[in-house]
């Protein structure tokens, strides 16, 4: 989505969400992590580039938690109108609930 | 060479995933703005920008109550973070991230200590003072593009930042 939007330079990272440079605590982790995405920005010449960073989380994408532990509104809303659902796929954002 | 592909839908489930490359395939092509890099990273000031819904505990909270009347909407407006904003500090409002890891530790999200440990050992010029965060979550984005980006934008021209670094949620 970043690179769909035309963001200059991308530094990919393949981290959970809420933990998008590193687990808490990890100060070498995260040093890694801010380091590189500086080094992409140094390296990357083109407008759009996309750089893949190599990291890789320790847990598999089942076993990181990264969702709220209370689904966000959105989410309790299509729970209650599912027919609204296609509206979220073309962002036709109801006038009225 | 670097093999590693990052695959960006790996956390959210399928229908999510649909959503999102739809979103994708509706984006018309855009400008990339480009603006190479002004002089050595070790000469620049660094902002750090953050799209999980970072306040200070001391500033207005980000609305998401207004979220939760009407869930197709997203607060667009931004607080100002300072480069000495600890997580004992803040508080993350964005009510589709997980909140506990950058509440235990900012760096998860807004690595404002380990930039200044790059100022410190020379591999950055400066922290610049002010950081940034708004709502990542925004179906309809005008006011976040036409009112709350040019203010942070405004904000980085006035101190100076050569370098920003915008960490998604």
């Amino acid at each position: 989505m970043t690179a769909a939007v035309g963001a200059p330079r991308v530094a990919a990272i393949e981290y959970p969400f809420g933990r998008t440079v590193g687990q808490p605590g990890d100060i070498s982790g995260q040093m890694a992590v801010l380091r590189a995405t500086l080094k992409a920005l140094e390296e990357m010449h083109t407008p759009g580039e996309i750089k893949h960073l190599p990291f890789e989380w320790p847990e598999t994408p089942k076993q990181a938690r990264s969702h709220p532990l209370e689904a966000p509104p959105i989410v309790k809303y299509l729970q209650r109108r599912p027919w609204d659902l296609r509206k979220l796929f073309t962002r036709d954002v109801p006038t009225q609930l | 060479m670097n093999a590693k592909q990052v695959d960006s839908f790996c956390y959210i489930d399928g229908i999510t995933k649909r959503i999102i490359k739809s979103w994708i395939d509706r984006e018309p092509p855009h400008r990339v703005p480009w603006t190479p890099l002004p002089k050595k990273l070790a000469e620049c000031t660094v902002a750090l920008i953050s799209s999980s819904g970072i306040a200070l505990k001391t500033d207005i909270p980000f609305d998401q109550e207004g979220e939760r009347q009407n869930p197709w909407w997203g607060d667009p407006t931004h607080r100002v973070i300072p480069k000495t904003a600890t997580a004992e500090d803040i508080k993350l409002y964005h009510l589709h991230v997980d909140p506990t890891f950058a509440e235990q530790d900012i760096n998860c999200l807004l690595p404002l200590q380990r930039l200044a440990e790059l100022e410190t050992a020379g591999e950055i010029g400066r922290v610049a003072d002010s950081h940034y965060s708004f709502m990542g979550y925004n179906l309809q984005p005008e006011q976040l593009l036409e009112e709350t980006t040019p203010a942070i934008i405004a904000t980085l021209q006035d101190e100076a930042v050569d370098v920003v670094v915008l960490i998604t949620a």
